[in-house]
């Protein structure tokens, strides 16, 4: 099994490097990379007990998958299928699918590693293709978004990497259990670099803009996967370290929040979708041991609706308003809404119903609040208008968009018979519930209601700023 | 006294991207802090001897440097290289229709 786990981690690498070779291959490597680690993430679930690989000695590299991790990697397999279906017949060079599969290489390597040392290469192989995926159609704001992704996040990790020498100093290893005893300013500056890095709360206010301003595709992938490459390693260290715990459920609990208010005044569709994805990663932290089931169902549905958004005649919900959509377009942004929402029958009803069941008792109230602000920001998304006419049904989108949108909503289907327990009276009740205040909230106040909420934390030197702010906050936090 | 060195070496580098109004200068100050982190690992490596730990008679026994911060602050050095290089190019570009190079003026124009 370990020759297997290495082949798999190399694989898509491999893969990409080749298709430089054979451009002609591009698509079907893209999507081959995609299903080998489905596979591989199938076999995981299977297995009886966690692989822990440890190569070389203890200061060498650490691998670990376990279940949490497959439903990631799972994740990361199925948004990699349904962007490479996305972009079949689009004119995407070669390069790109190339970018595509060494960032899915890097992306599973981030999930799969258990030490600081090669999660900090993972996580900036993940910044080097995705700055290079952002500004592939190389217009200057393309080009800006770009580099200011690229700077946030290489700053983030450079206060990670003294945290990781601290972490050496303190146990002769990288191992992430190596936080167990470490300094706490070991510990502040690791967790500054994984919050920034997830786009966590107010260190995460560099990610509504990078999401928005990419093509629908790369939006996708981020949304989908990228961010939760630095959320999995920290949901690790709240499982493996009690201390550490308490402080990932509090920042999980007010980025929910922060994130969806942010959300629900949002006009603009992929700003929206972006800011709630902030929100989302709130509630994969809030309960770290059950957030892979909520992360694979917040993937399947953030990249979909992305997909969908790209589709859409404009990005302005207001004159979306005024616009009716062809009915299968409509289904698909309802089917991804609801199960967001939590409705029942779609995947995200059991992973919302497992993380509520996980929550504290303090947690409890904010998390009850975010999910409201969920239903109220995508009713912005059930209410469009549909066309009339008959024949409109797919709208003369391609097969390849279709394809795409029908294995991630397809996927939510199939991941909602995971977890079947979670169909009780009183499960059923609350989220419908909870969906009909969103809905009536949605009708009597927010869909008029015009909140500007200023721009200007997000501009460059605010988001640096804010950095050295969280890190003093951190630090506090972690002081025994 | 070393170490203080070198976290303020940190320390002005991220000061210089906070401060600094010119994208360039920007990218300087981000390798000035990332010169502070290696060399960081580097102090870290030294801390119970700087002799190569390479067997041999004539060297004294126990005052090695240890070898693996070197070895791996290696791989952020090329990272740290590679990311240089990308935000140069994005720089080089971004300069054709922002000669300046004002961090601000190219946000307003962008966002």
């Amino acid at each position: 099994m370990n020759y297997w786990t290495l082949a798999w981690i190399a694989c898509p690498f491999l893969l990409g490097f080749i298709v430089y070779l054979i451009p002609r291959v591009s698509r079907y490597f893209a999507l081959l990379g995609a299903v080998l680690s489905a596979a591989y993430a199938t076999q995981l679930f299977l297995a009886e007990s966690p692989l822990s690989l440890r190569l070389l000695d203890h200061f060498g590299v650490s691998l670990l998958l376990d279940p949490l991790t497959a439903f990631f990697i799972l994740t990361n397999a199925l948004v990699t299928a349904a962007v490479t279906f996305y972009c079949w017949d689009s004119d995407k060079t070669p390069f790109f699918y190339a970018q595509l599969l060494i960032l899915h290489g890097s992306v599973n390597s981030a999930f799969a590693c258990a030490d600081f040392m090669s999660l900090y290469v993972a996580l900036e192989v993940i910044g080097i293709s995705t700055f290079i995926l952002m500004t592939y159609p190389r217009s200057d704001r393309s080009l800006w978004v770009g580099l200011r992704y690229l700077f946030v996040s290489n700053v983030a990790m450079l206060f990670y990497l003294v945290g990781a020498v601290l972490v050496y100093k303190a146990h002769h290893s990288f191992d992430l259990a190596g936080l167990r005893g470490a300094p706490p300013e070991a510990i502040a500056l690791i967790l500054l670099g994984l919050l920034v890095k997830g786009g966590v709360f107010v260190s995460g206010l560099w990610l509504p803009l990078t999401h928005a301003e990419s093509d629908s595709p790369v939006s996708a992938l981020m949304s989908g996967v990228v961010v939760k490459a630095a959320i999995l390693p920290l949901a690790r260290c709240a499982l493996l370290l009690e201390e550490i715990d308490p402080i990932v459920r509090m920042f999980g609990v007010a980025t929910a929040i922060f994130g969806v208010a942010y959300a629900v005044v949002e006009k603009d569709a992929k700003r929206m979708l972006a800011f709630h994805t902030v929100s989302q990663l709130g509630f994969i932290l809030a309960a770290p041991e059950v957030g892979g089931f909520y992360a694979l169902t917040h993937g399947l549905v953030k990249a979909s609706l992305f997909l969908i958004v790209g589709q859409l005649p404009s990005r302005n919900l207001k004159e979306l308003l005024h616009q009716p959509i062809s009915f299968g377009l409509w289904g698909a942004v309802v089917a991804a809404s609801f199960s967001i929402s939590g409705f029942p029958l779609l995947a995200g009803f059991g992973a919302k119903v497992l993380t509520m069941k996980n929550l504290l008792p303090w947690q409890i109230i904010g998390m009850n609040l975010a999910a409201l602000g969920t239903a109220i920001s995508f009713a912005k998304f059930i209410f469009l208008p549909v066309q009339k006419s008959p024949g409109a049904l797919s709208g003369g989108k391609s097969i390849g968009f279709w394809a795409a949108i029908l294995l991630l909503l397809g996927g939510l289907v199939a991941a909602n018979l995971v977890y079947y327990d979670a169909y009780t009276p009183q499960n059923v009740i609350k989220p419908l519930a909870t969906i009909g205040l969103g809905w009536l909230a949605y009708w009597l106040i927010f869909r008029r209601l015009v909140v500007k909420l200023p721009r200007m934390f997000e501009q460059f030197d605010h988001l640096i700023g804010v950095m050295s702010l969280s890190l003093a906050l951190l630090f506090w936090m972690v002081l025994p | 006294m070393l170490e203080a060195f070198v976290f303020a070496t940190i320390l002005f580098g991220f000061f210089g991207i906070l401060f600094k109004k010119n994208l360039v200068m920007k990218i300087i100050a981000m390798d000035v802090m990332s010169t502070g982190v290696v060399t960081y690992y580097v102090v870290i490596a030294g801390r119970d001897g700087v002799f190569t730990p390479i067997l041999a008679e004539s060297s004294p026994a126990g005052a090695y440097a240890d070898p693996v911060p070197q070895a791996v602050i290696l791989t952020a050095i090329v990272i740290g290289l590679s990311i240089q290089a990308l935000m140069l190019v994005g720089a080089m570009k971004l300069s054709r229709d922002n000669p300046t190079l004002e961090c601000h003026e190219i946000e307003k124009n962008n966002t």
